[in-house]
């Protein structure tokens, strides 16, 4: 990994309200504003809208976006600035991704492919002359 | 006093004699968590009362390295409207 540009994580909320096309749009911008001061957006998961826990500015539901990016420090201020100039987000959260963070996530990843679905062995008659319980499923 | 047999003396235990109590362990050291994330909220809310608050690990058993670590990961859910900071039913 290059030591000038750590791996951070940002969640944003954005005012469920609108409609996704205008979502999408929000979610460009900020892409937009990672890519253009030097990061590079690794990964994105949108959660789509779920309900607040408690009401921000009046709304009890958002839309949930979380982006992965590398970055140089200084973009974060800038960031953080467009989220608060951005009506349209309600909240925001940025973290570094600190070694912890990266070796559970190495290990989440590494776990998945693993993860086959098993098969479900078909059920055997317990005494095959006189099936009484399966007769009764 | 909350004794429901009033003012009869509770019978000594002795050490043999003692309830055996459960020895609780920490869950994340069980499961060689490395890492506590503010987006699992399902499980973080087993470690949070129904008002919301932040149960002290001498109820749950969790260690001081990874009860740091929780706290963190409630606070930030919290932040995000994951998690309440006081529960609705209270309010």
């Amino acid at each position: 990994m290059d030591k000038s540009k750590p791996l951070y994580e940002t969640t944003f909320i954005i005012n469920a309200s609108l409609d996704d096309a205008q979502i999408e749009n929000v979610v460009s911008r900020v892409v937009d504003t990672i890519t253009k001061n030097g990061g590079g957006v690794t990964a994105t998961n949108k959660w789509g809208r779920k309900r607040l826990a408690y009401s921000i500015n009046k709304k009890t539901n958002g839309f949930y976006v979380n982006l992965e990016f590398e970055a140089p420090p200084t973009l974060l201020s800038l960031l953080e600035r467009s989220y608060q100039l951005d009506e349209m987000i309600l909240r925001y959260l940025t973290i570094s991704l600190d070694s912890k963070a990266l070796a559970a996530k190495a290990a989440a990843a590494a776990a998945l492919p693993i993860e086959a679905p098993i098969p479900v062995p078909a059920r055997e008659p317990l005494f095959k002359e006189n099936d009484d319980a399966a007769k009764k499923e | 006093m909350n004794n429901p047999r009033g003012n009869q003396r509770r019978p000594r235990r002795d050490k043999e004699n003692q309830m055996p109590r459960k020895k609780r362990t920490c869950r994340f050291c069980d499961a060689k968590e490395v890492y506590i994330d503010y987006k699992d909220e399902k499980r973080l809310q087993r470690f949070v009362t129904e008002q919301g608050k932040i149960i002290p690990k001498r109820i749950t058993g969790t260690c001081a390295k990874h009860q740091r670590q929780l706290v963190q990961a409630i606070k930030r859910a919290r932040h995000l409207a994951l998690l309440p900071f006081v529960s609705d039913t209270i309010r």
